[in-house]
């Protein structure tokens, strides 16, 4: 698939996804995987996950159905997408900890490879799920974060 | 010895891997996918990782998770199992890369062992009887030639293939060309190598095999022969016994020589198994299996001997502990698969939760399963459940004991082969012995006219 062809379906995975009301969209496929996010209050964004990218987005269970109270922010769990050892960028972040922008939150090395880990924007880390050094999985949560300012 | 192995595989093969490497004093690894979560070989193991997502080619085939799991959990070695990267050349110089053992023979021996025109090459050369066939054929018009020379039946066969995909049966000049297009397409679309190649189709052929386990000393003994006649159409095993039943002295002495002949001329230094196809006292080389096949546990049972063990402590350097006199079968063991599968649909995968599962125990019977009551299979890998193996003094005594041990198996949620291995341990022909692989096909033939009104 080029990319023409896949930024298509990210666009068609968008649409589906805002019409049918729905926070979050995925599809699986061997080579690709397309997950389309969407914050309540916010115009839709979108993510694929290809499988050079280091973090899957998932909104958190308690926002999932999009029905979060007015000013509540939309909870993200960044998880990982490769088998490695993470480590934390510095300074650390911690549960509490203020995002002005988009950041470096880790990274995950793996086969001496470092895939950063990043916060997708300005937000508030809600929980830190891993410790410095440690081995995760696929799919392991690493942070917790509230998206917006 | 190892102290750590990763085991990067799934289901009932992960578990043995498991049992052997704990016998062994030796911590395990698993590794799973996201649709194997609740896995009992994930439960057994003193590790596990999750490396991918349910499709196979983003978890179990995810070799840069896989290694790094293995290298993360300070693993020294990595048994592939079967199916997976088990015949995976690459995969085995990679591991070697990073410093781990693949328990399995050296990459070069994979490679020339999956190409099926090289391995025939080979065989020929080591003096091991091959079907009459041909090299790679550019064309259908070299497909006509060749057919015509070695005279029809034929079948085509694809270089890169296996599990009956971009295989052909042709009897006739006419079929040929329409033939070759398809088996060119399915072994393209398959295993990206549309490369095709001709043998003399051998009618009604036994498909007998002999497991061999060699050492890095250049010993090798064989550990008798398997008949593994009762295939379905796919040409996948169902059920598998040994010895070979009906097979004279000197047709299985002459099996097991040229095995190890054909073990030797490879230098093979692990668990390995020569196909054949046998028609009367003829044996023709069909292909050699460089890993742990999944009916070992016949030959074990037969022998007393325990195979994932010994493919271990060689692949850990150490010498092979049995020679082949001190390697003696005792009686006659039958496997049958339970797999999720619908017999009556042409085996077609099933998929869902298992309700109930209370499988068989006893003398002489021996269940190898990863199945239990609530597991969900998922529909992305093999349907494999449960392997049940009986062993009896004669081979009567090992049918009975199979029908007895299938009537205390009780799966329900998914459709199983229970019912139509049942079926085949009183099937008259099965008790007699020594038929083709066309047997599974005719039976299912003569139950269907059977049950019609």
């Amino acid at each position: 698939m080029n990319w023409t062809q896949t930024l298509e379906r990210v666009r068609s995975a968008a649409e589906f996804c805002a019409s049918a009301g729905l926070t979050r969209f995925r599809i699986d496929e061997d080579e690709l995987a397309i997950e389309v996010r969407r914050a309540p209050r916010r115009a839709a964004s979108a993510l694929a996950a290809g499988r050079g990218d280091a973090v899957a987005l998932e909104s958190a269970p308690h926002s999932a159905n999009g029905a979060s109270a007015p000013g509540e922010r939309p909870a993200t769990v960044l998880k990982a997408e490769f088998v490695g050892i993470v480590r934390l960028s510095r300074p650390a972040v911690g549960a509490g900890t203020v995002l002005a922008e988009d950041r470096e939150l880790a990274y995950v090395e793996s086969l001496g490879i470092r895939n950063p880990v990043r916060s997708g924007g300005p937000g508030r880390i809600s929980a830190v799920f891993v410790n410095d050094g440690e081995p995760v999985g696929y799919g392991q949560p690493l942070f917790e974060i509230e998206s917006g300012r | 010895m190892f102290k750590k192995l990763l085991i990067a595989n799934r289901g009932e093969i992960a578990m043995r891997v498991n049992r052997a490497a704990h016998e062994l004093g030796i911590e395990t690894v698993a590794i799973y996918s996201e649709a194997d979560k609740a896995s009992l070989h994930v439960r057994n193991a003193d590790r596990s990782f999750c490396v991918g997502p349910g499709p196979v080619a983003r978890s179990y085939l995810n070799i840069p998770n896989i290694i790094s799991a293995a290298l993360i959990s300070g693993a020294d070695a990595i048994h592939p199992g079967y199916g997976f990267l088990a015949e995976n050349a690459r995969f085995a110089e990679i591991c070697a890369d990073h410093g781990l053992t693949f328990v399995g023979p050296a990459p070069e021996t994979i490679a020339s062992m999956g190409d099926k025109a090289t391995a025939k090459a080979i065989m020929a050369a080591a003096n091991v009887p091959t079907t009459p066939g041909t090299d790679i054929l550019p064309s259908v018009r070299d497909a006509l030639d060749a057919a015509s020379e070695l005279g029809y039946p034929v079948m085509l066969k694809a270089t890169a293939g296996g599990g009956g995909k971009g295989m052909r049966e042709v009897r006739t000049p006419e079929e040929l060309e329409h033939a070759f297009a398809t088996a060119q397409a399915e072994a393209e679309a398959n295993f990206k190598d549309g490369r095709l190649y001709m043998e003399k189709l051998i009618e009604r052929p036994r498909h007998i095999e002999v497991q061999i386990m060699g050492d890095s000393f250049g010993n090798v003994v064989h550990v008798g022969e398997r008949d593994c006649s009762v295939q379905k159409p796919s040409h996948q095993k169902l059920v598998e016994e040994a010895p070979a039943p009906h097979l004279s002295d000197k047709t299985r002495a002459k099996l097991h020589d040229v095995a190890l002949s054909a073990a030797r001329a490879v230098r093979y230094g692990s668990a390995g198994t020569l196909e054949f196809l046998a028609s009367g006292d003829d044996v023709y080389f069909m292909e050699m299996n460089t890993r742990i096949q999944v009916e070992h546990p016949v030959s074990e049972m037969l022998y007393g001997v325990d195979l994932v063990k010994e493919q271990i402590r060689v692949a850990a350097g150490e010498r092979l502990s049995w020679d082949q006199k001190s390697l003696v079968p005792h009686g006659h063991a039958i496997e049958c698969r339970i797999n999720a599968e619908e017999a009556a649909n042409n085996f077609a995968p099933a998929a869902g939760t298992l309700t109930d599962v209370a499988l068989p125990g006893g003398f002489g019977v021996r269940v190898d399963s990863h199945a239990y009551a609530g597991l969900a299979v998922p529909p992305f890998y093999d349907s494999l459940l449960a392997k049940i193996v009986a062993h009896g003094a004669t081979r009567d005594e090992a049918i009975d004991r199979m029908d007895a041990a299938l009537g205390d198996t009780h799966i329900a949620g998914v459709n199983t082969t229970v019912d139509i291995c049942r079926t085949i341990m009183r099937d008259a022909t099965f008790r007699r012995g020594g038929f083709g692989i066309d047997f599974l096909p005719s039976l299912s033939l003569r139950s269907a006219v059977a049950a019609s009104p």
